[in-house]
Formats: C-alpha cells, sequence, structure tokens
C-alpha cells in the first residue's frame, strides 16, 4: 500500500475534525463562561425586592 | 555526550528531510492546470516560505545568542562589589493554592540583597494570610504583605512600584516559582545602562497530562527559542508575567504599567522599546509555571492573550510605520502581527483549502507535504532547544501532535478571539482556577 497515500488520507481526516473541534470547543468555552457569570451575577438590593415582589427583604 | 551526538545527528537527518519535502512541495505547483488553484497555490507557496524563512532565522540568531553567550566568562556572585537592590513584586488575587510556593522559591534565591513584596489585590480567598506568614525583615532582605482593593494586575504593580526601594524591580506571577539563581542572573544583564528590561524563561511545571506536555514543547521552543532569537537583536517583545526584571528608572520614565489593555506585560514592553530601551533575555533564569490543565482553560488563557495583545497593537499602531525614527520598535510591532492575526489566519485558510482540494480535486497529498513541512520544523526546533536546555528528549516527539491539533486548536481561539476584539466584544480578566501543581 502507498505509505504516502495512506498518511495522507489519515492527515486530512485528523484536519476536518480538527477544524471542527477547535470551533466547537471555543464555542464550548465561552457558554462555560456565560453559564459561570450567570452564576456568579450579584443583585441589588432593590433588584432582589423587585424579584420577590415585596417591600422588605429579611435576611437570617 | 551520547545523548548530544544523537541530536545533532537526528536534527542533521531532519534538515534533509525537510529539503527533500519542501523541493516536493514545490514540484507540486507544476501539476495544477487551473488558473485560480495556480493562484491560491502560489500564494501558499510564498507563505510557506516566509514561515520556513521566518523560522530558520529565528533559529540560527538563537544558535547565535548561545554562542555569544558561552563565549562570555562564567559569572560567579562577588559579594565585595556593590550589588543592586532588588523589590520583587508578586501581584496576586486568589492564589492560595500557589502562594506559599511562590514565596518559598524566593526566599531561596541566592542574590545577597533584595525586598519582596507582595500585593493581595483585595482577593476573596486566604491569599494575604498565607503570605503574612512568610514576613520577616533583616539588614539585607525583607518580605512585607500589602492588601489593597481588587483593581487590576497592573494597578497592584504599580502599587508595588511606588512602594519599592531597589533600583531594579523584578515582577512574578504568584503562581510561579523560581530557580535560586534568577534574580542573580538577571540581575548582572543591568551592567549595560541602556538595558530597561530583562526576561527569563518559563517552562511548564505540570506535565502530566497531553495538554500540558504539548505547552511544555510549546514553551521551549516558541516561547524561550524564539525570545533567544529576538535577544540577538536586543528586541524581546514580551517580558512574560512570570519573570521580568526592570530598571526601576525606565519604568517611571514610561510612566509604569498602564490599565487600557489584558495585555499589561506586552503593553510596558512596547513602551520601553518605543522609548528607545533594549530588552535582553535570560535563558538560564527559569521561571516554572502551572499551565492550564484542559483545553477550556487553555482556549480561556489564549482568549485574553490574543485580545490583550491586539489592544496594545492597536494602542502603538503608531509605530508600524515608524521605520526611520525607531527601527526596533516597528519591526517588533510587525512580528507581532505576524504572530497574532497573520500566521493563524494562513494557517486555518491553508487547512480548509488543502481539505477542499484534497475533497475536490482528490489530491490529499499536499496536506502530507504542508504538515510534514512544519512538523519537522517543529522537531528541529524541539532538538535544538533539548540540546541547549537538557529538556526531556520525549517533548520532540510530541512535535507530531503539536502540528496536527494543538496548533490549529490554538490558532481558531486566536481567529475568533480576534473577530471578538475587531466587534469591541466586552471581556474580563479570566482568572484560571489553579491545581497548585507547582
Amino acid at each position: 500500500m502507498n505509505i504516502v497515500g495512506f498518511l495522507s488520507m489519515l492527515i486530512l481526516i485528523i484536519t476536518i475534525i480538527t477544524i471542527a473541534f477547535g470551533i466547537i470547543a471555543y464555542f464550548m468555552y465561552k457558554a462555560r463562561e456565560a453559564k459561570r457569570k450567570r452564576a456568579q451575577k450579584s443583585i441589588t438590593y432593590e433588584e432582589a425586592l423587585k424579584n420577590e415582589n415585596t417591600t422588605y427583604l429579611f435576611f437570617e | 555526550m551520547v545523548k548530544s551526538i544523537f541530536i545533532i545527528i537526528l536534527g542533521f537527518l531532519l534538515i534533509i528531510l525537510l529539503g527533500i519535502v519542501l523541493y516536493s512541495f514545490y514540484q507540486y505547483y507544476t501539476l495544477f492546470n487551473s488558473l485560480f488553484i495556480k493562484l491560491v497555490f502560489g500564494l501558499i507557496l510564498g507563505f510557506t516560505t516566509l514561515v520556513v524563512f521566518r523560522y530558520m532565522l529565528l533559529l540560527f540568531f538563537s544558535i547565535l545568542q548561545t554562542i555569544k553567550k558561552s563565549a562570555e566568562e562564567t559569572y560567579t556572585i562577588d559579594y565585595t562589589k556593590k550589588m543592586p537592590k532588588i523589590s520583587v513584586i508578586v501581584p496576586a488575587y486568589n492564589e492560595e493554592v500557589t502562594i506559599a510556593t511562590s514565596l518559598a522559591s524566593l526566599l531561596k534565591q541566592t542574590y545577597p540583597y533584595f525586598e519582596i513584596l507582595v500585593i493581595d489585590d483585595g482577593s476573596k480567598d486566604r491569599t494575604s494570610l498565607i503570605a503574612k506568614r512568610f514576613e520577616f525583615e533583616n539588614q539585607k532582605k525583607s518580605l512585607k504583605v500589602y492588601r489593597k482593593k481588587n483593581g487590576g494586575k497592573s494597578r497592584a504593580i504599580n502599587y508595588g512600584i511606588k512602594r519599592a526601594t531597589g533600583e531594579l524591580i523584578f515582577v512574578m506571577d504568584a503562581d510561579s516559582k523560581l530557580s535560586p539563581d534568577a534574580l542573580y542572573l538577571l540581575a548582572r544583564h543591568f551592567e549595560d545602562l541602556d538595558t530597561a528590561a530583562v526576561a527569563g524563561s518559563v517552562y511548564v511545571s505540570n506535565r502530566n497530562n497531553i495538554i500540558t506536555k504539548l505547552q511544555a514543547l510549546e514553551y521551549i521552543e516558541g516561547l524561550n527559542m524564539v525570545r533567544n532569537g529576538q535577544a540577538f537583536l536586543k528586541a524581546v517583545n514580551i517580558i512574560p508575567g512570570p519573570i521580568g526584571m526592570f530598571r526601576k528608572s525606565a519604568l517611571e520614565d514610561v510612566g509604569l504599567y498602564d490599565h487600557d489593555t489584558f495585555a499589561e506585560d506586552c503593553d510596558v514592553t512596547l513602551k520601553l522599546i518605543t522609548k528607545g530601551y533594549k530588552i535582553d533575555f535570560e535563558p538560564e533564569a527559569l521561571a516554572y509555571t502551572e499551565a492550564p490543565e484542559n483545553l477550556l482553560d487553555l482556549i480561556k488563557q489564549r482568549y485574553r492573550w490574543t485580545r490583550g495583545i491586539l489592544q496594545a497593537i492597536k494602542k502603538h499602531s503608531k509605530l508600524l510605520w515608524n521605520f526611520r525614527i525607531n527601527k526596533t520598535a516597528s519591526f517588533v510591532m510587525w512580528y507581532m502581527i505576524f504572530e497574532s492575526i497573520i500566521w493563524p489566519v494562513a494557517d486555518v485558510y491553508v487547512n480548509i483549502f488543502v481539505v477542499y482540494q484534497s475533497l475536490v480535486l482528490g489530491m490529499s497529498m499536499f496536506v502530507f507535504y504542508w504538515w510534514s513541512i512544519f512538523t519537522i520544523l517543529d522537531m528541529a526546533g524541539a532538538l535544538y532547544c533539548v540540546l541547549i536546555t537538557g529538556e526531556s528528549l520525549s517533548l520532540v516527539f510530541y512535535a507530531v501532535y503539536y502540528r496536527l491539533f494543538f496548533i490549529e486548536i490554538i490558532n481558531i481561539a486566536k481567529i475568533l478571539s480576534s473577530l471578538e476584539e475587531f466587534f469591541g466584544i466586552q471581556m474580563s480578566w479570566g482568572k484560571l482556577e489553579r491545581k497548585g501543581n507547582l
């Protein structure tokens, strides 16, 4: 079997997979950061009042 | 000795192989009939020649620099001579996992006269508590911990510089550790009064999986070898965060660190080069840093590096066409543009082109030649680095995976980050979580 031809095909397949994987990995990173940001986002007292639909908030 | 001979023979064989592959690659051009394909392929040929030339030139300069250094006298610490005082600044934010190791490595320094200023930049963990355990003061050395409101790394460093009493400023990351003679090896470069800063070598300490091993190869070959080559021209373009020494007066001359980019180390280096100062490199002063251990953390790190460097390039863009006034600054700027924009775009473009060409025209040999050229270059570069640094020979064989997966994924991340920077999408610092594998 032609070894160079085989290697060329192998590298080609890996290149296609790597390009696709590289793009997917980047958007996975962006999604992870957005999720972390949402989880860490603190809200103001006024926003908490609005969320709870009340005039007072009691902290234990 | 046997290892060195083996490396040299292997290096020669690789160079011969590179010549054969390059010849076949250029011969390939005659096979195309379509004018469009010929044109695209011609561009790729030109680009490949440019990259190979750049690589060879850096390798050549690096070899010259190493020869020049080995011809110098061997230094020993002369305690009778007046040594300049060094102020070591360690900016830290949430570094409870690594700060103790960093400070312990500083306390083992052979340099006789320095102060350590740990600047806790409003950490939410036990960073300052741990650092405070190391506080001490005697006639020649001291360690003091400062705590300030969170304001970013550049503000923390400036806070330290304003309190520093040394003539030389050494800045290191709190997630790094140093070789015992690092301060001494860096400080001796300041005997040249035109030298404003000296970078040291950065190595990966946590080589526990394929991602960190590939980064280890990237650090010795892509960063340290490149800096060694740049040092021949006294134009190192980035003083790395884990290990960099500055002349305090030069830093004051350029107005200390600015806060408007996410690559403050690159920005301050460019400011110094603009002012005409020399920037040097000391390959034997070593810092070990904890590299990201998973792919998403690695992308996170490169996202910040890419956008930070682009911000610094944009900020100093007037230097691009400044060849008559400051050749070094213009050269450094163009080099950075090549590294951060031209190379990633061209690499991904060529890969997409070869995929198209292989699938449509059935000429998949092209991808083999393209990959072989750069893998051989990487292996030759890695061999040289292994020879001069005494690193593990096994790193050389990672060059195969390095070109196949690693660079491609990093380049895609660089391109997408550059697009975000171009469209001005908001970003934050993106602190990496440390595992403590220093």
